[in-house]
């Protein structure tokens, strides 16, 4: 009987703790615990509904509409949102993981000052936590001084992933207001410009394209990982569950990359090229689409006599070839495609010349088709012309805005902001000495990279040498080049002379060199705004609505600025005064869905946060048969002059897709002087080999991978312990080595080994797989990180930035990431 | 009552892993407690080489041998809708169920933690159970293996029972898209990109889970163990198959 | 006191330091860092070592009950110095085995309460617990039955009946634990419990022989004549077929396991070649059967100890490579796990090993002190 009293006072007891616990409370001491061991756990009280919130997920760019589920003041699920265009109710495998983000336990909890003066990887920053008020005036105090003494030009502001107008759209009115070149400086150089700058020289869009893949019927994917990281990676595998389990016909998918990843096991057929020559197989595969008579005559054009007079080997008279949408064709032909056989390429990609011809018949005779590409083509010295090449494929069949083609996006309809920035300009801001500085990162200078649209890269490494100038002050958001940048250890430098500002909510690199924590909110916690990545063409605008009142101490980044602008001296001050804060922002914005409601009927602010989401159908233009179209309300009917196509859709010289690129030709002489390109031949795609530094003999290549959630994935428990399983990386990243690699160098598989460059070497563990080329190493870029949290502090391997050589594109100004040739040996 | 059931179809199935993490962070399981995982398999010699990958929940089998096996009950068949679970205050821990699945899908968590530092001394439990962490759902019915576990018991896939259960009456095809159902579909239906996965009940004649056994032929996993599994795949040869099992790494290349 | 009660003092006390210290040890790991200090995983290997040495001591006891009861029923007077020593040393190895399990389970607590009051009549587990509460019953009833020094064995025939057949069943059930899982070829075979039976009694042998000669502190001149009959006459024997028996079951296994090329017999392959299965049957059984066989050597009390010894650890080994061994071959975990798990103890689980060993000793030695096993007469 004692017994049984006992036990049923013990499952009351646990009843009313289990009730406790859940409610968040304290719970009971542990040093009762051992006693209840074998007591019966019973479930807590029934909680109440779960509350559900808008937000967009922040792991990736792809901006996936997010329902936020919290009860009792805890968030505790994440599901894509039903009625979302991107995420339509679904997420990827990083998306369920945002609700840990948010709980991180290696979070700061309130803005902090360092008080360790010394800076380095083991210097420990010995923060103490500050006010608000004092942190935000000790930046507001060395923002005034710097423009007191005209050096203004000293400040930098760097960005990584910016939102909207409520976060980066603050900080181009903040430089142009306090007057300095450098706010805000871009990691776009960093991401995949490459891409961005051969569509510019093509077809005047300086941009990622929009994608019709649902209504394509084959998809030939150069470098792309378009089942890993490709964005809106969540959409691209709705996607493919139907081009290749619903649609009929099956889209047909040709991947090509340097190792076997899900998508090429998922396509058709899987084609690993040698890094940096994908260039190559798409001039031969333009070659064959000429040589067979494959291009579409209705877009690109035909010789006048209906005779296809392309023969490999032989040069055509451009006057016999009549141009429709296509600039410089037969010339291209001429000085370069002629002779790109695919024997030819065959021996430069190392690829089978079967599967190159197999692959330009399908992609030339299958209709729409889609050529696209990331930075596996153009993340090398000769990444605008592979990119243009593998562009002018989309020319040559006509998919260019056309249905199952690809297109660009449309921006949303906002309002306009309650003041207008050009009335609060003081003579500094207009005329002041900081107007004859060039950008410290040298974009847009003859001396540095005239076309490019940003280096960010070059930033570390121009301060450190002062050319042009040594920075006084750094703010970081959303960014970590210290880490992410090639060859970050020359950033360590650069950094411990500087005075640093960071702004994310958890340690990392950034932070251990930084003399300010102004911590940002998670983005469970943010009401910020978000115009979509490129997408399906149509406009669309999302938004961020807080799950829980914060957490901590932490304030929104665009509040930060706007509260370091209220404390500039003269009129920027009134400026931000005027601004009010970001929500007076958000709900200016919102007042331009008034007059333009969309889709769904979000027409204010209010229903804007409710759906979390603007957009409107269609997108306007379409490319039929090689005339141009647009919306008129009912279908794409009202047919466009060339001058509209000009002004809205090819943004060239000419209006029309350039193969011989009249952008690249204005520059022609500093092309010339800085790449040694012949003048004649640089506006066009063509082969050029790719300049690999490193000193080594294997090519390094490291992709993102599904679960790489775009900045914590590396702290993030769940998303390291499913992050390789192709290998079976469990708790670390494996190097991928092919067996044959492996054994003349007498690496056994497991075996701990070191990538040496000529600019640093790292530690790993090899694995055998015989889905890489023998020729490269891959592993996805992850872990090595020297700060960062807990759970990534120190994992294995170390990080590919320190092995790889601050290379870039002299043309794009792409850093490029996946050209370094290094050593490997057992550690 | 219902007997649910799973299709995975491999031809449109990713091997994005969409299923494992909503079903971790769902279910509030440990890192390295895949109740649901996706298994890579690969094969060849370069330049051509197949990799293959394969989903796998708990099959929650007609004849569930881990049920027959348990000295104590605590892993038992539901009538009510065929979900195999654990009363985890009739579980002992002496982890037989797990010798006895064939399909590997249940787990013991009271070793040493996949990742360090363990995350269950980060996130301790006051309420003797494996951990606590913030982010925990709602849901706790320990005498169905719902919620987190206490120590020493083992935990596996409940079909996301606390969801299911509570579809309305008469719902044959548990379906993510149709609005007033989306949240009694288990989380890796739910999440899944490619809709690759269906949920429906196996005892219903015109469900669309068995219109699809049907009309793509519907393979169960290791059918010859007699398990009977309650859940299918559907594959026409796409990169997702149904694995041989066998190890398929040469030995001079392990 | 004489000269060998002296021992046994001191052989008790020896192990019940052991008992502290080594007791101490696994419940400071255990009790800091739980199951993470087995190197049991979710791979695969479910079961490690302590499982083994459970199994290894609970079919050793069932051994020696069987050879108890038989000796009962069949023995006649030669056999009676060993019978009371073998029923006591069957509860002392249950004992040991039994705390190492209780150490292993999740809830041990709660498995005397919940497996009794399941009714799981599908599970083996369940047959083997219940019978085995049964059986520890038995052996202490008909232990007391033989307090007399003057006991006589026909009027234990009904209850040696009973232990012969409780001991069976059980060892039956611990075979078909494993056995019954079609899709572990490793394991799977009809004749698993048959093969365990003899493997049972193979042990039994083996720790008659050890035990008897620890009790007399290895001085053979120390042991009653009746006792030095019975191990120069029928017991070389014996122990020599049964060795040979089990021999032939491993030997089977391996030609098939060898042959098969079904998934999990690979494990053979590996396991052929290791220096632990060479060891275990040439050292372990085939040195112990010539020692055994040879009349020079069979009747040898150094040989019989050293032969015991020998196939006490041969049988450990077995027992370690048969239950891990099926287990080595991942289910569904993909690249996840390697295509051959490896296990290796963790130093807890070796403890767990050491504390079953002394436990069991220390229980012995008890008996021995306090009951006179064998030395009625």
């Amino acid at each position: 009987m004692e017994i049984l009293k006992t036990l049923l006072s013990r499952r009351r007891f646990l009843k009313a703790t289990g009730t406790a616990s859940a409610l968040g409370a304290a719970g009971i001491g542990s040093g009762l615990l051992p006693t209840l061991r074998e007591a019966e756990a019973v479930p807590a009280s029934g909680p109440s509904e779960p509350r559900i919130t808008k937000n967009i997920c922040h792991q990736c760019p792809a901006r996936c509409g997010i329902d936020v589920y919290t009860t009792n003041g805890r968030v505790h699920a994440i599901y894509g949102t039903s009625d979302h265009p991107i995420s339509n109710g679904k997420l990827c495998p990083k998306g369920p993981l945002g609700t840990y983000i948010l709980y991180d336990p290696d979070r700061y909890k309130g803005p902090m000052k360092r008080t360790n003066p010394k800076k380095g990887r083991d210097q420990e920053p010995g923060f103490v936590p500050i006010s608000w008020e004092e942190a935000l005036d000790t930046v507001a105090e060395r923002l005034n001084n710097l423009r007191d003494k005209g050096e203004s030009h000293r400040f930098a502001l760097v960005y990584g992933r910016g939102w909207g107008a409520s976060c980066a759209g603050l900080q181009g009115t903040f430089g142009k207001l306090y007057g300095s070149p450098n706010v805000a400086i871009g990691h776009s150089s960093m991401c995949s410009d490459g891409s961005i700058k051969s569509k510019q020289a093509t077809d005047g869009n300086g941009s990622y394209n929009a994608y019709d893949y649902a209504h394509s019927n084959m998809l030939l994917m150069f470098g792309v990982g378009y089942l890993e990281a490709f964005r809106p990676y969540n959409n691209n595998m709705q996607v493919w569950g139907y081009i290749r389990g619903v649609k009929v016909p099956k889209t047909r998918i040709t991947a090509i990359d340097v190792h076997m990843n899900t998508t090429l096991a998922g396509a058709d057929r899987a084609l690993l090229i040698k890094p940096g020559t994908d260039g190559a197989l798409a001039l031969a595969i333009a070659h064959v689409i000429l040589t067979e008579g494959l291009w579409e005559r209705s877009f690109v054009g035909d010789f006048y006599d209906g005779k296809n007079r392309f023969k490999a080997g032989q040069t055509v008279d451009p006057d016999d070839f009549e141009e429709k949408w296509v600039k410089g064709l037969a010339e291209w032909w001429n000085i370069e495609l002629k002779d790109r056989t695919p024997a030819w390429a065959a021996e430069i990609t190392s690829l089978n010349e079967r599967d190159i011809l197999a692959t330009a018949r399908e992609f030339g005779t299958t209709r729409p088709a889609i050529a696209l590409f990331e930075r596996g083509v153009h993340a090398h010295s000769n990444g605008i012309l592979n990119g243009m090449a593998v562009h002018s494929l989309n020319a040559l069949v006509g998919s260019m805005f056309a249905k199952g083609g690809l297109m660009y996006q449309m921006g949303p309809s906002y309002g306009d902001l309650p003041v207008n920035a050009d009335d609060y300009q003081d003579d500094y801001a207009k005329n002041g000495p900081w107007k004859d500085q060039p950008r410290i990162d040298l974009k847009g200078h003859e001396d540095g990279y005239l076309l490019a649209n940003n280096m960010l890269q070059e930033l570390g490494p121009n301060s450190l040498a002062g050319k042009p100038y040594k920075l006084d002050t750094v703010m970081f958001y959303l960014s970590n080049p210290i880490w992410t940048a090639p060859n970050g250890q020359v950033w360590e430098e650069a950094m411990a002379e500087l005075f640093v500002i960071d702004t994310s909510p958890f340690p990392g690199e950034t932070a251990m060199f930084a003399d300010l924590i102004l911590p940002d909110h998670t983005y469970l916690e943010r009401l910020q705004d978000a115009p979509t990545y490129p997408f399906q063409g149509w406009p669309m605008a999302q938004l961020r609505v807080p799950a829980i009142k914060p957490l901590y101490d932490t304030k929104y980044y665009g509040d930060v600025l706007i509260e370091i602008g209220k404390r500039i001296k003269g009129p920027m001050g009134e400026y931000y005064k005027a601004l009010g804060d970001t929500e007076n922002v958000l709900r200016h914005l919102a007042k331009g869905f008034e007059k333009d409601p969309g889709d769904n009927g979000v027409n204010s602010f209010e229903s804007w946060k409710e759906k979390g989401v603007w957009y409107k159908k269609p997108y306007h233009w379409q490319q039929r048969d090689g005339e141009f179209y647009e919306w008129d309300g009912e279908d794409y009917n009202r047919l466009m002059s060339e001058d509209e196509v000009k002004e809205k859709l090819f943004k060239t010289e000419s209006g029309k897709f350039e193969v011989r690129s009249s952008w690249l030709e204005s520059k022609a002489d500093w092309i010339a002087a800085k790449t040694g390109r012949d003048r004649s031949k640089l506006m066009f795609p063509h082969w050029e080999e790719p300049k690999h530094p490193g000193g080594g003999d294997l090519y390094l290549v490291t992709p993102k991978v599904a679960l790489h959630a775009e900045g914590r994935g590396a702290n993030t428990p769940v998303a390291i312990a499913n992050l390789q399983p192709t290998l079976g990386g469990r708790d670390q990243v494996y190097i991928e080595i092919n067996p044959v690699t492996a054994k003349t160098r007498g690496i056994g598989n497991g075996d701990r080994v070191r990538i040496t460059s000529e600019v640093g070497s790292i530690e790993g563990h090899a694995k055998y797989f015989e889905g890489v080329r023998p020729d490269t190493l891959v592993f996805p870029m992850e872990h090595g990180h020297w700060a960062w949290g807990r759970w990534a502090k120190g994992r294995m391997p170390g990080h590919c930035g320190e092995v790889t050589v601050n290379q870039s594109d002299r043309v794009t100004g792409q850093c490029s990431y996946y050209t370094t040739k290094v050593r490997i040996e057992r550690a | 009552m219902a007997k649910w059931g799973m299709v995975i179809d491999l031809d449109k199935c990713t091997g994005c892993q969409a299923c494992t993490t909503a079903c971790t962070m769902e279910n509030n399981r440990l890192p390295g407690e895949n109740w649901q995982d996706v298994l890579f398999y690969t094969e060849g010699t370069y330049p051509n080489v197949s990799m293959k990958w394969f989903p796998r929940p708990c099959m929650h089998c007609e004849h569930p041998s881990c049920v027959s096996v348990c000295p104590t009950k605590a892993t038992y068949k539901d009538p009510n809708g065929g979900f195999v679970l654990v009363d985890w205050n009739k579980c002992i821990g002496c982890k037989y169920c797990q010798v006895a699945c064939p399909y590997g899908v249940r787990f013991y968590m009271d070793e040493r933690a996949v990742i360090q530092p363990d995350i269950r001394t980060v996130f301790p439990s006051n309420n003797d159970r494996l951990w606590d962490p913030p982010y925990k759902g709602p849901q706790d019915d320990p005498s169905r293996g719902i919620g987190i576990q206490p120590h020493g018991v083992v935990s596996k896939c409940t079909f996301c029972y606390h969801k299911v259960s509570k579809a309305p009456a008469g719902a044959v095809d548990l379906d993510e898209d149709i609005r007033e159902l989306k949240e009694h579909v288990p989380a890796c239906v739910r999440v899944c990109p490619p809709k690759a996965r269906f949920f429906g009940d196996l005892d219903h004649p015109d469900s669309y889970v068995n219109k699809l056994i049907a009309d793509k032929r519907g393979v169960r996993l290791k059918d010859e163990t007699g398990n009977k599994p309650q859940v299918y795949y559907l594959s026409g040869g796409a990169a997702a198959a149904v694995p041989a099992l066998r190890s398929m790494t040469d030995s001079d290349k392990s | 006191m004489t000269k060998t009660t002296t021992k046994e003092i001191g052989t008790l006390i020896l192990a019940l330091i052991g008992v502290g210290i080594v007791g101490y040890l696994v419940m400071q790991t255990l009790g800091g860092q739980g199951h993470a200090a087995f190197n049991t995983t979710n791979l695969g290997v479910h079961w490690g070592l302590p499982i083994v040495v459970y199994d290894y001591f609970l079919l050793t006891s069932t051994g020696l009950a069987m050879i108890a009861a038989l000796a009962i029923l069949f023995g006649s007077e030669t056999f009676r110095p060993i019978v009371k020593r073998a029923a006591w040393l069957a509860l002392a190895g249950l004992a040991g085995g039994v705390v190492v399990l209780m150490l292993e389970l999740g809830h041990p607590l709660r498995a005397l309460v919940a497996i009794p009051t399941s009714f799981a009549f599908e599970s083996p587990l369940y047959w083997k617990a219940m019978t085995i509460g049964v059986y520890v019953l038995a052996l202490l009833i008909l232990i007391a039955r033989m307090l007399k020094a003057d006991w006589d064995a026909k009027a234990l025939r009904g209850h040696a009946i009973l232990i012969l057949v409780l001991a069976m069943f059980i060892t039956a059930a611990a075979g078909v634990v494993y056995g019954s899982n079609s899709f572990r070829p490793f394991w799977a075979s009809g004749d698993i419990p048959v093969a365990f039976i003899f493997e049972s009694l193979l042990g039994g042998l083996a720790f008659i022989y050890f035990f008897t000669y620890l009790a007399y502190a290895f001085d053979a001149e120390a042991m009653p004549e009746g006792v030095k009959r019975l191990f120069n006459g029928a017991l070389p024997g014996l122990f020599a077929l049964a060795i040979f028996v089990h021999l032939l079951f491993v030997l089977a296994r391996m030609v098939n396991g060898l042959y098969g090329n079904v998934e999990g017999l690979q494990v053979w392959q590996h396991m052929v070649t290791s220096p632990l299965f060479l060891a275990e049957i040439f050292i372990g059984l085939l040195l112990p059967l010539i020692l055994m066989l040879l009349a020079g050597t069979r009747t040898r009390p150094w040989a019989q100890a050293l032969a015991a010894l020998l196939v006490m650890n041969a049988l450990l080994i077995s027992r370690y490579e048969y239950i891990i061994g099926g287990q080595l071959v991942p289910m569904f975990k993909g690249t996840w796990a390697p295509d051959l798990l490896s296990y290796m103890p963790s130093t807890t689980e070796w403890l767990l090993l050491l504390l079953a060993i002394l436990v069991s000793n220390a229980i012995n030695a008890f008996g021995e002190l306090t009951l006179r096993l064998g030395r009625e007469r």
